[in-house]
């Protein structure tokens, strides 16, 4: 039987409740994932469990409700160690028409479940992962296979170097992007390798100067996020 | 015949460990090597004509307080442009074997020096859940390389070297330790052949501390003299903590 916590059942049902559209193929393909995961990936149920939380889906909410806010309608979307994926792709495909969604990640195991939840969009060829470290290797060469990045999300700036590297990296980016940053305070972590104060620290790791939105939000984990959206 | 020329390494920087360490790893490779070699400590003491001074390049981007990649001084060891104890350096043909302080040599080191020289030769902990390494890979966990002994011909890790100093700031910042560098940028443990480094074959080296092959023989603090060397460090261990039970075993 498939081990599923009851964290992530409740954070699974209020999910599906987001999804305009295609609700029950989605649904099919999470249930395969879960199952396949138990049977090949059982070391990694663990992360998928806290991959798959209340607090896991707010924070991604919070990126759409936003964007859409701000009335930014990307058609390319490169999401930084967006780890599995699961809530976000679905959420900017069905809910913001994304054409296209490059996911950057560094864990082989990450990938391969990632395209188990989201198998149809990567059947559909709207969904990639690619192992990289961004920190590292530069990705605006991945632009010539689908277009310029609109978009570049980074939902785990707290576990990296700051995002001007990645920046200075990528100068040869074609699309002048928007980027979305989410990072906390919270340090009692030890993947938690680079915290800030406050979004204003965020935007000021990743060098922004044209500030869309700023803003905190205690997830229902009680931890205290912050976002920054801009150039 | 381009016979090569093998020389041991090892390191000491600081007050962790006080001389005796140098000199009996010394007189263990003298004891316990049937080819000709050099022995170098490179140390922020250099007093004996076999020491060499511990460049300090790197100094700058170690921030104590984090106390992440502390061991970068192993680093300037993979410059292709070593000098040696004599100012001079290396020759080409040279060959490297390094070795901790905290070690227990049982069989002879000539098996390190005939080893194929294709890749860098580095400890691959076979006491390691190869899962748990997997799961704990993007947090910096669980690294599958130790760094206590590696195996290399000159110019042979300037990439790595390269890499390092090309990417210093970012290195210092993000690697809690220089194996689990090793490990994420120069090894993968999805392909375990495929990387740059390869790890030496189980029963060569051992864990006194964590055992060595998971999880058939994982029973610790076990002497195992048919494996070539067995390492002391211990990373959830206090500094010093293990230094009467190797003195006991030397």
């Amino acid at each position: 039987m498939v081990d599923v916590s009851p964290e992530s059942l409740v954070a699974t049902a209020m999910f599906f409740g987001y999804l305009p559209c295609g609700r029950l193929p989605a649904a099919k393909d999470w249930k395969q994932a879960f199952v396949d995961t138990e049977r090949n990936f059982l070391h990694n149920s663990r992360s998928i469990a806290a991959a798959t939380t209340v607090a896991q889906l707010e924070s991604k909410l919070w990126v759409t409700e936003e964007l859409q806010t701000l009335k930014i309608e990307p058609k390319v979307v490169g999401i930084l160690a967006g780890w599995y994926s699961n809530f976000l792709t679905p959420l900017l495909l069905e809910k913001m028409n994304v054409n296209f969604i490059w996911n950057f990640e560094i864990d082989q195991d990450v990938k391969e479940i990632s395209y188990k939840f989201n198998k149809r969009y990567k059947e559909q060829k709207k969904y990639e992962c690619h192992i990289t470290d961004i920190m590292f290797k530069e990705i605006w060469r991945k632009e010539e296979k689908h277009g310029a990045f609109d978009v570049l999300i980074n939902t785990s700036c707290e576990h990296m170097f700051p995002m001007r590297r990645f920046r200075e990296l990528n100068t040869r980016l074609g699309g002048n992007p928007i980027y979305v940053l989410q990072s906390t305070d919270e340090d009692k972590y030890d993947d938690h390798i680079n915290c800030v104060d406050g979004p204003e620290e965020l935007a000021q790791q990743a060098e922004l100067t044209d500030i869309m939105y700023s803003g905190t939000k205690i997830l229902d984990s009680g931890m205290k996020r912050f976002m920054v959206i801009g150039k | 015949m381009n016979r090569m020329m093998n020389n041991i390494l090892c390191i000491k920087w600081g007050d962790k460990y006080d001389d005796s360490y140098v000199e009996k790893l010394k007189e263990q490779c003298e004891a316990n090597c049937s080819v000709p070699f050099k022995f170098w400590c490179f140390t922020d003491k250099p007093e004996k004509d076999w020491h060499i001074p511990i460049p300090t390049t790197l100094d700058k981007f170690y921030d104590k307080d984090r106390g992440f990649f502390w061991a970068y001084r192993k680093c300037y060891m993979f410059r292709p442009d070593l000098i040696n104890g004599d100012g001079k350096s290396f020759p080409d043909n040279s060959k490297f074997l390094f070795l901790d302080l905290d070690v227990i040599i049982h069989q002879d080191l000539k098996y390190f020096f005939d080893l194929p020289n294709d890749k860098p030769w580095i400890v691959r902990g076979w006491w390691n859940d190869i899962h748990t390494v997997k799961q704990n890979y993007a947090k910096h966990k669980s690294t599958p390389l130790n760094s206590s002994v590696i195996v290399w011909k000159k110019g042979q890790l300037m990439p790595v070297w390269n890499h390092v100093v090309d990417n210093a700031e970012v290195v210092f910042f993000t690697s809690p330790s220089l194996d689990n560098y090793l490990a994420h940028h120069w090894y993968d443990p999805w392909n375990e052949d495929d990387g740059f480094l390869q790890g030496f074959p189980q029963g060569d080296i051992y864990s006194w501390y964590k055992g060595n092959i998971f999880h058939d023989d994982m029973e610790l603090k076990k002497l195992r003299t048919d494996h070539k060397i067995c390492l002391f460090n211990n990373s959830t261990q206090t500094e010093g903590a293990n230094d009467d039970e190797i003195k006991e075993l030397w």
